[in-house]
């Protein structure tokens, strides 16, 4: 079946924009490049507050890779790194 | 001898000497077990991510030393035992 220009319903495409993956899951458009291998990070310290609080969420929770791009090496560390900050009250566990 | 780097937060009612009472002490234990002092960061009053003991904000530590594993678990020890001190971590440094 194909979509008409009036249809009521504007189509499930399948991913013009690459907005919306298959079953009905929204897919965002995502930084593909890993922002801490850019800046070549070669160590990642739970201080480092300025790397840190832009990889976590309004609420407190850690972004996916899929929200920021990072590789799944700096993943680990910004994991890790997060959970000592939050240990010394320097992030918080949850934000309400 | 191994390097660590110790984070502690002090209680935000100690007075200044009390203060220093307290870093003073934790750097003697560190050298009276044939550990050395490297460096001694002192931030300024910073407010928590979350109330620990009641408290909104306190003064943090960060001293950077080495030492034996046996310095390590006493220093460990002895801090769980100090009242005003809010929270501490021990970390080695030689870690990624």
């Amino acid at each position: 079946m194909t979509t008409g220009e009036g249809s009521p319903r504007p189509a499930r495409d399948r991913g013009e924009r690459g907005e919306r993956g298959g079953r009905g899951g929204f897919r965002r458009s995502r930084p593909k490049v890993c922002q801490f291998c850019v800046d070549k990070v070669q160590s990642l310290d739970y201080k480092q507050l300025d790397r840190l609080t832009p990889m976590i969420t309004e609420r407190g929770k850690i972004k996916s890779r899929g929200q920021t791009g990072t590789c799944a090496r700096h993943q680990r560390w910004v994991a890790a790194a997060i959970k000592r900050a939050r240990h010394m009250a320097l992030l918080p566990f949850v934000n309400r | 001898m191994r390097p660590y780097e110790v984070m502690y937060i002090l209680q935000p009612t100690l007075s200044a000497e009390e203060q220093t009472a307290l870093v003073d002490r934790f750097n003697d234990l560190i050298t009276s077990m044939g550990g050395t002092v490297e460096k001694v960061d002192r931030w300024e009053r910073r407010q928590l991510a979350y109330e620990i003991k009641r408290c909104r904000d306190g003064y943090y530590v960060v001293v950077e030393f080495q030492g034996d594993p046996a310095l390590e678990t006493e220093m460990d020890r002895q801090m769980k035992l100090t009242e005003p001190l809010l929270r501490h971590m021990i970390v080695r440094r030689d870690e990624h």
